[in-house]
């Protein structure tokens, strides 16, 4: 295939999504500009244009074909980073592949709306990402939400101190720290052999090819940064010891004790994660646990106070957190001593610095990508909420209450027994299911033609519902069905998936 | 409460720095030498780090410390030369018959209390080590007891390396099953664990070889590709070097005998066998080939293997001259390993002084630190401990122990700060307490507004 | 070697060589004759120390102690001087005889398989053979409470003495007591926050599962024990099929036969006296390792504690690190009775330097010395046969040449029941046989 051949492909597979809903062009108005890059404008005007930031101030002129956004007394800010995530990857679980140093995030990243849209409501726009399982994690990605195009990749190599299961080598954290050096050993030599044989060819065997290893060449040049997953300072010190044996670039992301070790970060950027340590629910665990573990819960949430005033650079992260916990757990950090500005810049510029994007984003700066939030007051006040976003110049939606009601209306509507039937292909089969919705989870039992037993993987998203049985029958017939289906008022209908191919069901409520 | 915190690790931080002016004389007390006798109504001066003088008469310096030693004994600081304290994580990288790549000192922790349990049982040194879960097991870590301190300070930094080597049921996994689906890992008997400790020192010759013809052909200016440089195989050739000491974890004679035959095959020495629970059955075989012997006194019967071990094995090997210690594999043996001392004089009759010298110099001369620690010597670390009472009854306890100078734990600060931890415990839970209830307080109030 | 080493060596072969007349074989089975040991520090625990005593006994009962008591004619003589006599060691608590090595699960008796097994007894499966039985012996340990382990109620306890050709021989009393482990939320203090949720919920309903089923078998007990009563005493009454189980369970309820409550954390220890008190049972608590924090629930209810091990690690990173050395003083300073145990099997033996450590740390000497002699005997309800030097006891008694609780100290005689033990052991043997390796 030509090069201008692939190209119109690539336009094609992409030319929809943009064109479907033209970014545009906007005038946001009337609000406070927090630009990150310069002081506060009151009142200012914020001008978007066909996905960027076209110009900012106090008296910032309307062009003629803005769409007006009247956000009177409302807070705008740079869309926030997140630095630190593994959105877009599902858990590991044992047995599983794990991600090698060549593998790229940005190429198996999948990330539901339902995550995307969870983020952009605490007013995310950009997510670093790679997948958590393994020792390498692979390189990760940055990314605006929504959107499938990195900002950058590889954006880091990342590298956790996971084992791997027992009697399988690295099963110890030991062996975890000897399994990385002996990788940026045998990549040094990679290098080195492909450097003589390119000199020298003749005569000498062929080094082999081995994508893993050269993976990490531009990680020994320092060309590309490592991110380092360490919360205690004593795992701290020990991504320190490889950094230092390998002279890499590098960054701390967790950081959970770094208030305890803060004049170690010089040249070293940390990723803070403000999920913070919790306490136990029962008051005797409480009471039985270390008096260190309660300090250490305690002074965690100073970390980032600690850091501003050591001037290290940093950024708040969620980091393994959900999407809910990134604001309140970055106010955990503001309660603890850091300043409100400084933690704006924590997720702003300076993850945009950290990871080398600041020419495009982490602060509302002319020509910069016009990921933009909007508040109804200061971001990490405890009352603000997020009221629009935009991404790339383009509006999202945002999860609504509405949205929240209807998803609770319609989850009890399908509460109750339901007399199902399936046009299988063996014939018509009956089958009672009781089903429960809870917080978005669907719970319950079937029994019938095909046995009977828990339902599993239920989920429902407004009216939309989905789970699985275990059908059971002849050992040709037993096999997982999935139901995905619709409720309307008493009634249900869908398909059932399994091996043996899809089929419709239609069902009734029993009163 | 942040404020009275940082004012004490502010004095942790600066305790080092007077620590080089300190000056602290203990008089009047029984002091156990180790290598030069007891002295009655003795003294020891500590100046800084190191012990500046021993005697019957020594007068306190202007800016001294004086403690009062009346009806006290010191003692150097028991060694322990088996300790699986202060590690993170597992003890064993299991997943191969040798991983002799690993590192105890990558996976150390300093925030394992029974690291101040042991001080508070005299204990100042120990070799941390690998499990014995394979043959070949992870390169050890001798470390001091510097509770509080950073881990770095705790790593004795001239020490020298050491390896675990294990023999007999633990590597050919005779008292525990992989899980389900995973296959059973070689070896299997004792005839595979010879095979596995020969053979990895086979492939090292080999590897070293290849590394010699790789530099060769540089020298010659032709074009060589460099092998890889594999850590596995750097282990086992420093253990060939003589740049790393084994330490090999043993039962039965017969698996005993094997190894020191494979080691002088290999031209190497066993620096110290650990557990050797039947070392007593090959005393002089042992004793020839140099190596010591560092064992607990009267654990038997646990396994297999350890069905003919009896106490009087340390009395034995003492006899027939291997240099034995005792040491603990266990957390809380390490608190009060002077009782192992006093059994080996209950169980065959070892003098007092030999059994002094199991708990102190003799793991020192194993750990070849004996030119810095295990006795009370002018020159040495200044690592001892004052106990209440002669550290070889079964009533005595520790009242003070230092390590290099530094008191690391002192009974009567231990007792004194119980309740101030008590309390900072209570006010932090409390401050939880009250933090929640007010947030629970504010939500509601909200919700009575919206009403 | 130095002289004085040499002389040391030459001492001990001397020694052994003498002591190799000996074997595990007794020379006299089952000979209770006439003893006389003069000249000897007796210590009888229960009154003050006679220095330069004797004591007597005859067919295994002692006649006379005293500083001037009559040797009877004929009797055998045993030169004390220079030595001490104490009464034999009680362990409260240890595997001997249930177990000869761990990892052999052939040779494993400790354990039953289940939660419930109050059926579980002690005494059937002590096997008077086993090696550990001479090895504790010699160290002056004369008598042990063999204890089930495992589950919730773990089985009965048998109060043996290290002697005998079959265990009816040994037992002294059996069932000493009823076992229950109590059900327990953690089996160690929470540390860090638990990071499964669902790991976390089915542990707390195991617990309450526990707890039920605990209290429906008691309940069922209660019925049971009931019935029985009445069906022995009317023959009108209704048979009914017999249940081991409950069965095993009626002495206890009805307050015969005393449950050790092994527990150890504060809020298990409450659950436990809580749970006794709601069925009114005779109860001896154990393990107790957070027993300062439960003083006042103790001495309400005036209960004894074992506690041991004692040469064991506290629970929780914060504990003082002297807890478990601490705990035994801290009961003498409150009026509680308690007896020592080692929880051990192969190394019983080491009681007394659990005792010691008790010492160590404030204990006075003598008590120390009664946590492992009359306090256990009085606790397990031997205390008329055992645990003291006085007329009319059993003459089950060691001679040392010094301290019992001093590692150093050797004990040389070991009598029990009046019988003349052979001061060897595996152990002695295996010693003698490579320390003369050709």
């Amino acid at each position: 295939m030509t090069h201008r051949r692939l190209l119109a492909v690539l336009l094609l597979l992409v030319a929809p999504a943009l064109l479907a809903e033209s970014p545009g062009v906007y005038a946001i108005t009337g609000a406070t500009l927090h630009p990150v890059s310069g002081p506060a404008i009151p009142n200012g005007t914020l001008i978007l244009r066909d996905g960027l930031i076209e110009s900012l101030g106090a008296n910032a002129a309307i062009p003629a074909d803005a769409a007006i956004v009247d956000a009177k007394g409302a807070h705008i800010y740079p869309g926030l980073i997140d630095a630190q995530t593994s959105l877009g990857f599902t858990t590991a679980k044992r047995g599983d592949a794990e991600p090698t140093p060549d593998a790229l995030a940005i190429r198996s990243v999948k990330i539901s709306d339902d995550d995307a849209d969870a983020r952009r409501a605490t007013g995310v726009t950009t997510i670093v990402t790679a997948p958590s399982a393994g020792i390498f994690n692979g390189q990760s990605a940055i990314l605006n939400l929504g959107s499938k195009a990195a900002i950058k990749t590889p954006a880091a190599l990342q590298i956790a101190f996971n084992t791997r299961p027992t009697w399988t080598y690295p099963d110890s954290l030991m062996g975890v720290m000897s399994f990385l050096r002996q990788n940026f050993l045998d990549a040094q030599q990679h290098v080195a052999a492909r450097e003589v044989y390119e000199r020298t060819p003749a005569g000498l065997q062929r080094p082999q090819d081995n994508p893993s290893l050269e993976a990490l060449r531009p990680v020994l040049k320092r060309e590309l940064p490592v991110v380092f997953i360490a919360d205690s300072e004593n795992m701290i010190r020990r991504a320190q010891t490889i950094a230092r044996e390998f002279n890499l670039r590098y960054i701390i992301s967790g950081a959970r004790q770094a208030y305890a070790m803060p004049t170690e970060f010089k040249d070293v950027p940390v990723l803070v994660s403000v999920k913070w340590p919790t306490a136990p629910a029962d008051k005797e665990d409480r009471a039985d646990q270390p008096l260190r573990v309660i300090r250490d819960r305690q002074l965690a949430p100073t970390t980032p106070a600690v850091l501003a005033k050591n001037g290290v650079t940093f950024a708040l992260v969620s980091g393994s957190g959900k999407a809910g916990d990134f604001l309140p757990g970055i106010r955990k950090a503001i309660e603890s001593g850091l300043s409100a500005d400084d933690a704006l810049r924590a997720t702003t510029l300076s993850p945009a610095r950290i990871f080398g994007v600041d020419r495009q984003l982490g602060s509302l700066e002319r020509g910069k990508i016009a990921n933009v939030v909007i508040s109804d007051k200061p971001l990490f006040e405890k009352d603000a909420k997020v009221t629009r976003v935009f991404i790339d110049g383009r509006e999202v939606r945002l999860p609504r209450d509405e949205k929240k009601s209807d998803a609770t209306a319609a989850a009890s509507a399908i509460d109750g027994t339901w007399a199902l039937s399936v046009s299988a292909p063996q014939g018509s089969v009956a089958m009672q299911v009781t089903l429960k919705a809870e917080d978005g989870r669907l719970t319950g039992t079937f029994s019938g033609d095909r046995g009977s037993g828990d339902i599993r993987g239920g989920t429902i998203d407004g009216a939309t519902f989905e789970f699985t049985i275990a059908a059971g029958g002849t050992d040709a017939e037993a096999a997982d069905w999935v139901f995905r289906g619709k409720v309307d008022g008493d009634a249900m209908s869908g398909t059932v998936s399994s091996t043996g191919g899809s089929f419709d069901f239609s069902g009734s409520k029993s009163k | 409460m942040r404020n009275a915190l940082r004012t004490l690790l502010l004095l942790a931080v600066a305790l080092p720095l007077f620590a080089q002016e300190r000056v602290t004389l203990i008089r009047n007390a029984t002091i156990l030498t180790v290598t030069n006798g007891v002295i009655e109504n003795g003294s020891v001066l500590i100046r800084g780090s190191k012990i500046a003088a021993v005697g019957k008469d020594i007068t306190a310096p202007a800016n001294a410390r004086v403690i009062d030693g009346t009806g006290k004994f010191v003692l150097p600081g028991i060694i322990d030369t088996h300790s699986h304290t202060a590690v993170d994580g597992s003890v064993n990288e299991i997943s191969l018959p040798n991983t002799g790549m690993v590192r105890i000192a990558d996976a150390l922790t300093n925030d394992d209390i029974s690291a101040y349990r042991q001080l508070a049982g005299g204990t100042t040194a120990a070799l941390i080590l690998h499990g014995s879960a394979n043959a070949i097991g992870g390169q050890s870590q001798i470390v001091k007891w510097k509770w509080g301190r950073p881990i770095a300070e705790w790593i004795v930094k001239d020490a020298p390396r050491t390896i675990k080597f294990a023999l007999g049921e633990n590597p050919k996994s005779a008292n525990f099953r992989p899980p389900e689906g995973t296959p059973r890992q070689y070896p299997q008997t004792r005839m595979g664990v010879e095979e596995v400790i020969r053979g990895s020192f086979v492939d090292a010759r080999d590897y070293l070889a290849s590394w010699d013809e790789y530099e060769a052909k540089r020298k010659r200016g032709e074009a060589a590709i460099p092998p890889r440089r594999d850590l596995l195989m750097e282990t086992m050739a420093d253990i060939l070097r003589g740049n790393i000491d084994v330490h090999a974890h043993c039962y039965r004679s017969d698996e005993i005998m094997m190894l020191l035959r494979v080691a002088d095959d290999m031209g190497f020495k066993i620096r110290e066998l650990q557990h050797v629970l039947e070392g007593y059955k090959v005393a002089r075989e042992i004793g020839k080939h140099g190596a010591g012997a560092g064992t607990f006194i009267d654990w038997w019967g646990y396994k297999a293997e350890a069905y003919d071990a009896v106490p009087y094995n340390v009395a034995l090997m003492v006899r027939d001259g291997v240099l034995t210690s005792v040491n603990s594999d266990s957390d809380e043996l390490a608190r009060h390993l002077n009782h192992d001392a006093a059994k080996a004089m209950k169980y065959g009759g070892v003098s007092e002084e030999d059994a002094l010298k199991l708990l102190t110099i003799n793991g020192a001369k194993q750990l070849r630190l004996d030119h810095r620690i295990g006795s009370i010597e002018v020159g040495k670390d200044a690592d001892l401990a004052i106990w209440n009472g002669h550290p070889l009854s079964s009533y005595a306890r520790v009242d003070t122990t230092f390590v290099e100078g530094e008191v690391y734990f002192d009974r009567q600060q231990d007792l004194a700060q119980r309740e101030t931890l008590r309390r900072e415990k209570e006010e932090r839970l409390k401050k939880e307490d009250d933090d929640a209830k007010a947030a629970k307080k504010t939500d509601k109030e909200k919700s009575n507004a919206t009403r | 070697m130095r002289p004085a080493d040499l002389l040391r060596v030459l001492s001990c072969v001397v020694l052994t060589v003498t002591a190799s007349a000996q074997s595990t074989i007794p020379n006299g089975p089952g000979v209770k004759g006439t003893v006389a040991i003069r000249n000897a520090t007796i210590v009888p625990v229960t009154s003050a120390p006679i220095a330069r005593g004797t004591i007597v006994f005859s067919n295994g009962v002692i006649t006379a102690i005293g500083a001037n008591v009559d040797v009877p004619a004929g009797a055998k003589i045993i030169d004390g001087t220079g030595l001490s006599v104490y009464p034999g060691m009680i362990d409260s608590g240890s595997s001997v005889g249930l177990l000869e090595t761990d990892s052999v699960p052939g040779s494993v008796d400790v354990s039953e398989l289940g939660e419930i097994n109050p059926n579980a007894q002690a005494a059937v499966a002590i096997n008077p053979h086993s090696e550990l039985v001479p090895v504790t012996r010699v160290s002056g340990v004369t008598h042990v409470v063999s204890t089930p382990e495992g589950g919730i109620i773990s089985g009965q306890s048998a109060l043996i003495q290290l002697a005998g050709w079959t265990p009816q021989e040994m037992v002294v009393k059996a069932p000493a007591a009823m076992n229950i482990r109590f059900p327990r939320l953690r089996s160690a203090p929470l540390v860090e926050v638990p990071s499964d949720e669902d790991a976390e919920k089915e542990r707390r309903k195991t617990y309450t599962r526990d707890l039920d089923r605990l209290r429906d078998l008691f309940r069922d007990a209660r019925a049971y024990a009931k019935a029985s009563a009445a069906r022995a005493s009317d023959s009108k009454v209704r048979r009914f099929d017999r249940d081991l189980v409950l069965e095993a369970l009626v002495p206890v309820v009805e307050g015969r036969v005393p449950v050790v409550m092994h527990a150890n954390l504060a809020r298990d220890i409450k659950a436990a006296l809580e749970f006794a008190d709601e069925f009114q049972l005779k109860v001896i608590l154990a393990g107790a390792q957070d027993v300062g924090r439960v003083i006042p629930e103790i001495k309400k209810r005036n209960i004894p504690v074992i506690l041991g091990p004692i040469l064991a690690l506290p629970q929780r990173e914060d504990d003082p690190y002297d807890l478990l050395f601490s705990n035994a003083k801290t009961l003498y300073d409150n009026g509680i009775q308690f007896a020592i145990q080692s929880s051990d099997s192969h190394n019983t033996r080491n009681l007394p330097y659990h005792a010691a450590s008790c010492a160590a740390f404030g204990l006075p000497k003598e008590e120390a010395l009664k946590a492992v002699t009359i306090y256990p005997a009085q606790i397990f309800g031997v205390a008329d046969r055992l645990g003291s030097l006085e007329v009319g006891k059993q003459a089950s008694l060691i001679v040392t040449d010094g301290d019992p609780l001093e590692i150093r100290t050797n004990v040389q005689h070991v009598f029990i029941a009046g019988e003349e033990m052979p001061m060897d052991s595996r152990h002695t043997l295996l010693y003698r046989k490579f320390e003369n390796r050709p």
